[in-house]
């Protein structure tokens, strides 16, 4: 799939967000601890998810996408990595705050996440409907025979073949996008708010692809669901997203709804991203790549952490961080030199 | 189950050749039969007799075949040494044996596990050390000397324990210890080592995100993972179980197999000594058989639908 081939068959729409945000990331910063000493892995990160939108943030690996996420549901490996700063707001509760308990009881009833390795993502030992089942009993006061009917009906749902036949199955049992469905039906077995999706497609064969997001994506809208997708695969945001928000090095460096994101992306960093990109409908003679690498956590320039790699870089951006911010037409982005983008 | 078959017939493979590895290693390792039986001034005339009468002058592969047709028609035969018949020396000390072993077994498990958990879960804590340092001991020290030296501490300092005997719960108390000791020891790290291994699988990040409670995910499904290598170290536990027994038997005086066997090979008794060799490389062939089946039992990537 490619963004312009993705795209055509999306109707284009950027629906401006209004009302208030389902969840809001305020200021977050997520440190790792190596060797006693302390990096930043997300900086300064705010994010907003409305009610029934498509959220993709992206970036390359190791950018703190999956952090960000991991640091929503409040499922980091702590130590070594955890948050220091930020409030990250749930139907105006900050999560961050809540008990254990209370935490608990949102994942997966509220928001809920699904993982990149649907092989290794699932409980090797255990048959796929006593999983779901108990994640649905420790949420609900339901009999063992309920739940095991409501597992069957969401692997139903999300177009598992044979499904009560696979309630039995193991994991081993099932191929990658059998596994990636049965992932999606145990995240949204109890109708949450939010699915958070962190790659969800990245390790299945291209085929396969297409169906599970189709099937996400459906899915998202059969249950006016907000979705928090994490990828780096541009061909997928062109296709699916409302909002993008684009990540270098632990920061949000742009965020704009999808359409003016392709088509006047304002960061040198997202313009790289997308002359990177191969696309089926222009003949180029060349994809263009970025030159460089992401600078490690405790290399990172004091300017702007693009500075390095960036072709328009002036002085100021060596000595001086930019700040996120709107510029006179509305458009949010981090970049004191920003250029009109040429494919 | 095609495995299990394979195994199955691997381990009458193993039961057969052993069996003729104990026959022959029995009667090459010199020392003379008839020493139990005739007085110390009897002739070499006599002596060549009474071996004649025992079949002991036939080739060995001779006696292998009487002896192994004389087993499968049911007639275990007697000892030499006293001609106390062999099936009555398996059923009262094969019991006292299976009381022994078994107590040693549910230990190494009931105390093994528990602890191992206890050091996972509180990692490079006191308790960790402690447990830790305790289960290198348990497999450093050698279990003859950790019966010397609890039959020492407890039996004769403290006196809470009989130094010796059989059959009473405060008799069996020292010997199934010791003799749990090292699989104690090993469970306990096996243990640990798989809990930890688990929970750092993605897995355990997935049943968190679906709001499962830290109790079922470490408890249930963390623990059921780690099951399954102490599950295959099961059947092995009993294979050194039974090495050991002969040792512990010995030297706490409880009369089972081990101590049978040990007597015999002193007194060159051949019909005891092979009839019980064999009953100890059945039970630990039939221990490393259970940790297959048990491992794929526990192990649904291994079960064949």
């Amino acid at each position: 799939m490619t963004a312009s081939a993705a795209r055509s068959v999306e109707t284009a729409s950027a629906p401006a967000p209004d009302g208030s945000p389902l969840l809001s990331v305020r200021g977050l910063r997520t440190t790792v601890t190596t060797g006693g000493e302390t990096f930043d892995v997300v900086r300064d990160l705010s994010l907003d998810i409305y009610p029934n939108e498509i959220m993709c943030l992206v970036g390359e690996s190791g950018c703190g996408k999956s952090i960000t996420a991991l640091s929503i549901m409040r499922l980091l490996p702590t130590p070594p990595v955890r948050v220091r700063e930020g409030e990250i707001l749930f139907k105006g509760r900050d999560l961050l705050r809540l008990k254990n308990r209370r935490m608990r009881r949102l994942r997966s009833d509220s928001i809920s996440m699904i993982f990149q390795d649907p092989l290794t993502s699932l409980d090797p030992v255990f048959t796929v409907g006593d999983v779901i089942a108990e994640v649905i009993r420790s949420h609900r006061k339901v009999k063992g025979s309920e739940a095991r009917r409501m597992a069957g009906e969401v692997l139903t749902k999300v177009g598992l073949p044979d499904p009560i036949t696979r309630l039995d199955s193991y994991p081993h049992e099932l191929s990658g996008g059998m596994r990636q469905r049965v992932m999606i039906a145990m995240a949204l077995v109890l109708d949450p708010d939010i699915l958070i999706a962190d790659e969800p497609t990245t390790a299945l064969d291209v085929t396969v692809q297409a169906q599970i997001l189709d099937q996400l994506i459906n899915e998202q809208r059969r249950r006016n669901m907000s979705m928090l997708l994490i990828t780096h695969d541009l061909a997928v945001v062109a296709a699916v997203a409302d909002r993008v928000a684009v990540m270098y090095a632990g920061e949000i460096v742009e965020e704009a709804p999808v359409d003016e994101l392709f088509e006047n992306p304002r960061h040198p960093y997202t313009q790289g991203l997308l002359r990177a990109l191969p696309q089926v409908s222009i003949k180029r003679e060349r994809l263009v790549p970025i030159p460089g690498l992401v600078p490690p956590p405790q290399l990172m320039p004091p300017g702007c952490r693009f500075a390095p790699r960036c072709s328009y870089a002036v002085d100021r951006c060596w000595t001086e961080h930019p700040e996120l911010a709107d510029d006179p037409e509305g458009r949010t982005f981090r970049c004191f030199n920003p250029q009109p983008f040429t494919a | 189950m095609k495995t299990l078959a394979a195994r199955t017939v691997y381990m009458v493979v193993v039961l057969v050749l052993s069996s003729i590895a104990v026959f022959y290693a029995i009667r090459l390792s010199g020392g003379d039969a008839t020493a139990a039986r005739l007085p110390a001034s009897a002739t070499y005339e006599q002596r060549e007799a009474f071996k004649d009468q025992l079949g002991l002058n036939d080739p060995i592969y001779e006696q292998y075949f009487n002896y192994i047709g004389r087993v499968f028609s049911g007639d275990l035969g007697t000892s030499l040494t006293n001609n106390a018949q062999i099936s009555d020396l398996l059923l009262t000390h094969g019991r006292n044996s299976l009381i022994l072993g078994a107590a040693a077994f549910v230990l190494v498990f009931a105390i093994g596990i528990p602890l191992g958990m206890l050091a996972s879960l509180r990692r490079n804590s006191w308790w960790d050390g402690g447990i830790m340092t305790f289960s290198v001991a348990g497999m450093a020290v050698p279990n003859f000397w950790l019966a010397l030296l609890a039959v020492w501490l407890f039996a004769s300092v403290l006196g809470w324990f009989p130094s010796a005997g059989c059959c009473s719960p405060r008799q069996l108390a020292l010997p199934a210890v010791v003799l749990a000791m090292e699989g104690i020891a090993l469970t306990v790290r096996m243990t640990r080592s798989a809990m930890l291994e688990n929970l750092n699988q993605d897995f355990v990040r997935t049943l968190r995100a679906g709001g499962l409670s830290e109790s079922s995910v470490v408890g249930r499904h963390v623990f059921r993972n780690a099951l399954v290598p102490i599950v295959s170290l099961a059947g092995l536990r009993i294979g050194q179980i039974v090495g050991y027994a002969l040792v512990v038997e010995t030297i706490f005086g409880w009369p089972g197999l081990g101590q049978v066997l040990v007597n015999a090979v002193l007194r060159r008794d051949y019909p005891v000594a092979q009839f019980f060799s064999l009953v100890l490389v059945t039970i630990v062939l039939l221990g490393n058989w259970l940790a297959d089946v048990g491992y794929t039992v526990v192990n649904p990537r291994l079960r064949k639908a």
